[in-house]
């Protein structure tokens, strides 16, 4: 990324939004997917030069910090640290029951693979905790970004805590045809989030699944890890949001 | 290693002593001549209450004072899922489907103390509605032949001796005994079997392959990540008979690095299918035991292990090099296959991957010859195929048959045919890559190259039949949202190219779409296809394809007629009382999740269009049929909220 950065900061500086306002962001949701995908690179312009204006916004938002940008000496006054920065984020991360990462570090000395040791830890957690992340970096000697890349890429991982209650509707095609967008839909409208949130009570998360095998049952609803109903309705969603709620009020 | 340290006089009998060394014979539950209770303990029953039904079969027998002499054994899946909780009561084979706890004190009062049935509690055919008390006489069963899960559903699937005691692990005597890997490559070879995971590769050419590749070490890789929405069939096998994946395995290693160099074994499984982790963990620590797995297998000198690696909700790690690529470590990318995986696969070395049910047939195919399985199936593709079949049809579940039955034989002889009234719409085959067939091609015979001609493809088994209520753009829409969502993003074509198409669709089936669309997705398709590595992108345009070529009609009635004519494209509809019909019973005005419902209680019910989110929760409570669908101009002018 470094040095063609150098020269461009200086006329980004103080006409940073007129230079924004003149970008295309039209087509922006192609890399905003909410699962990293694919390999970045700078985007080049129709004279084959690269179209980074130097914003410093990925540098400064990677959560892997895996962006340098090469700000040129003869021009300190950056109105932000970016140090200061990461070391704020890095120490608001929450902490973590070191205890619960010794099943972790022993599926590591058995040299069970990366994938094995991400879903052990996101048995013990409930979900991946930055600072494990960090810890099986460095039990395995790769930089972070390998590890955060891969925690990404799988949408079986989780950054994010999750509720109590894990709703996963199946959308496997039996289930499609069978009506699970619908079932889906009074899930998110009775807990009152979008698919893959968690309330702000922590009591649920409700997300999709494809296919957890259960065609027959079509459609069908896994409640935890364990629990699976079959032949569900929107009105059953609901009823059984409610009942839940009630077990647990 | 294989070039054993012991002497080799007589390798075979210390091989048959260290087989019959393996199984402990007091340890099985017995064969169907004796008189026992089998509870189908497969995912789906699981789900359908068999904890429950367990606990009032043990409480029963133990109030009787049976329970010593009456064995009840939990099983793997016996197909019919959607009958499930699935008891069935030896030695008569009466099966009893979707019982509930207070039934059992019936059943075994008449079934297990006397000899009898219990007539209301019996299966019956859905057609006719005749009670059928014996399982094999079940129309379902009939039209099966059962290769690969031939004894599933019969033995405890984490009991090794149950399998042994059905002839498990002699094919694999029998193969370390002759020991000539060479022999065994030509044998899968003459038997046709091709690679059961959709491209249909020969499973002994690849093997050969393999086996001639140089490299310090051999791997040998399991592909069980099923990730086709509505297939289940590999996770059927790896629950209800894990041995036999895992003996195809051996045998599989054997016959690849048998005196050329170690193989290690790697078993890819979801992490969707938690219980089949958990059989096969059992089953491997099981197979260890007895020396039938590790080091120095069954005596002969042979080494090879297996360990289990858990993908995490990638369908493109069904891909070979993607799938290596996760067990490194790695995000599941893969690579261009200009060299093949049984050259340079995981970790660089050469690398055989095989699909569940290959490795399954492969046990098989040593026990009763090559010629038995090449005489079953189609010139080009031999033996059996195990379908999901699930969607809109009476009977659902795994269904095995051999290679060549026609559609209509497995949807309408074996599936039992259409809801009642529905009509038959399309068939999909392959999941996201297959494609969608019209009745016209019912009586195609399946096999793999009648199925790529049509534009579909045999994939891994996923059998989804659809009726009149389901749109086929909407149907294509879905498909896409799980490619585009799925795809792994390395080449530009397949990332953003399933992107627009993806777009182009959503106008279509909000009413916006255009003739000109129509054109342009099919070129599209061709880019998507012309422009990836990995079949992901090479086949994700195929439900698009199929759709347009098969039902161009539903596509030219969303863009011309803003008509959807299965009532299904939310733009596109509006739901309506039928003054006719309704009764004012407050069922949907109680339901309706955004109040759009008002009315005076016993008079005709009202929908406020604005406020309608068309969720079909009203249709669905209404007991007298008075809620409508329309589609056309005046509904998509409706508005509401969609």
């Amino acid at each position: 990324m470094g040095t063609n950065a150098k020269g461009k900061l200086k006329v980004a500086g103080p006409s940073m939004y007129e230079v924004l306002q003149g970008i295309d962001f039209e087509r922006r949701e192609l890399i905003g997917k909410p699962k990293g995908k694919g390999l970045f690179d700078l985007v080049l312009d129709e004279h084959g030069k690269e179209r980074c204006y130097a914003c410093t916004l990925c540098e400064r938002s990677c959560p892997v910090d895996c962006i340098e940008i090469d700000y040129c000496p003869e021009h300190p006054e950056l109105p932000f640290d970016v140090e200061a920065e990461r070391a704020a984020a890095a120490a608001a991360q929450p902490e973590i029951d070191m205890a619960r990462f010794d099943r972790v570090a022993a599926v590591l000395r058995e040299g069970s693979g990366l994938i094995e040791s991400l879903h052990t830890t996101q048995e013990a957690y409930g979900w991946l905790p930055r600072r494990a992340l960090e810890e099986i970096a460095a039990e395995l000697k790769l930089p972070f970004s390998r590890i955060y890349g891969v925690a990404t890429f799988y949408s079986q991982f989780r950054l994010e805590p999750v509720g109590k209650h894990v709703i996963s509707v199946c959308m496997g095609t039996a289930c499609h045809v069978a009506g699970a967008p619908l079932v889906a839909e009074a899930f998110s409208q009775e807990l009152e989030v979008a698919v893959g949130e968690t309330t702000p009570d922590a009591l649920f998360t409700l997300q999709t699944v494809n296919c957890v095998g259960a065609c027959a049952l079509a459609p069908a609803v896994r409640i935890g890890e364990d629990e699976t109903l079959g032949r569900m309705t929107p009105t059953a969603a609901r009823k059984l949001v409610r009942k839940l709620k009630r077990e647990d009020a | 290693m294989a070039a054993s340290t012991k002497s080799p006089a007589r390798p075979a009998a210390r091989i048959e002593r260290a087989l019959r060394r393996a199984f402990h014979s007091d340890n099985t539950t017995g064969g169907e001549d004796t008189v026992k209770i089998r509870v189908c303990a497969g995912t789906t029953c699981n789900a359908s209450g068999r904890a429950a039904l367990r606990k009032a079969i043990d409480d029963e027998l133990v109030r009787r004072g049976l329970h010593d002499k009456v064995k009840v054994v939990e099983t793997g899946c016996h197909g019919l899922c959607q009958e499930g909780p699935i008891v069935v009561v030896h030695p008569r084979g009466i099966f009893y489907p979707r019982l509930k706890p207070r039934d059992i004190a019936t059943i075994i009062e008449t079934s297990v103390v006397g000899a009898d049935v219990v007539e209301r509690l019996l299966y019956r055919d859905p057609v006719t509605g005749t009670p059928i008390a014996g399982e094999k006489e079940i129309p379902f069963y009939a039209g099966q032949q059962r290769v690969v899960r031939a004894i599933n559903g019969l033995i405890d699937p984490t009991n090794i001796d149950d399998y042994i005691a059905r002839g498990g692990y002699r094919p694999l005597a029998k193969v370390l005994s002759a020991g000539d890997p060479e022999g065994v490559i030509n044998e899968v070879e003459k038997s046709g079997l091709r690679g059961r995971g959709g491209a249909g590769f020969p499973t002994g050419k690849k093997w050969r392959f393999c086996r001639a590749n140089p490299g310090e070490r051999k791997y040998v890789i399991c592909n069980g990540d099923e990730g086709d929405p509505g297939a289940f069939m590999d996770r059927a096998v790896l629950e209800d008979n894990p041995h036999s994946v895992i003996e195809g395995m051996i045998i599989a290693a054997f016959a690849i690095g048998s005196g050329v160099a170690p193989v290690e074994g790697y078993l890819y499984v979801r992490h969707e299918y938690p219980l089949a982790v958990e059989r096969l963990r059992h089953a491997l620590a099981q197979a260890r035991e007895r020396g039938l797995l590790g080091e120095n297998i069954l005596d002969s000198g042979f080494h090879f292990d297996i360990r289990i690696n858990q993908g995490a909700g990638a369908f493109v790690c069904g891909e070979s090099t993607a799938l290596t690529a996760s067990i490194e470590g790695r995000r599941g990318m893969p690579r261009g296959k200009h060299i093949r995986t049984v050259a340079h696969g995981l970790f660089g070395q050469p690398t055989n991957l095989n699909n569940v049910e290959s490795y399954a047939t492969v046990p098989w195919i040593i026990e009763h010859g090559a010629d038995a399985l090449a005489a079953m199936g189609t010139a080009t593709s031999k033996g059996t195929k195990i379908f999901a079949l699930t969607g809109k049809v009476r009977n659902t579940g795994l269904v095995e048959v051999p290679m060549g039955a026609t559609l209509r034989h497995v949807i309408f002889d074996i599936g039992g045919g259409m809801l009642p009234g529905h009509e038959f719409k399309a068939v999909q085959l392959g999941g996201p890559s297959g494609g969608c067939l019209p009745a016209e091609y019912l009586d195609t015979e399946i096999d793999f190259e009648s199925l790529t001609s049509l534009g579909s493809m045999m994939g891994s088994g996923g059998m989804v039949v659809v009726d009149d209520s389901t749109c086929m753009v909407d149907f294509a829409k879905f498909f896409l949202t799980f490619t585009a969502e799925e795809s792994c993003g390395k080449c530009v074509p397949c990332r953003v190219g399933t992107q627009r198409m993806l777009e182009i669709l959503e106008r279509i089936t909000s009413g916006e779409g255009t003739l000109d669309d129509l054109d342009l997705l099919e070129r599209l398709s061709d880019d998507v296809m012309e422009g990836s590595l990995c079949q992901l992108g090479g086949s994700a345009p195929n439900p698009v394809l199929t759709t347009l070529r098969y039902f161009r009609d539903e596509y030219t009635a969303h863009v011309v007629d803003k008509r959807c004519p299965a009532k299904v494209c939310r733009p596109l509809i509006r739901y309506t009382v039928n003054r006719h019909n309704c009764t004012g019973c407050y069922a949907c005005t109680i339901a309706c999740p955004t109040h759009a419902i008002t009315g005076e209680r016993k008079q005709v019910q009202k929908i406020n269009q604005k406020l309608c989110i068309k969720c079909d929760t009203c249709r669905q409570v209404c007991n007298f049929d008075a809620i409508d669908v329309e589609t056309g101009v005046l509904a998509s002018l409706a508005g509401g909220r969609n």
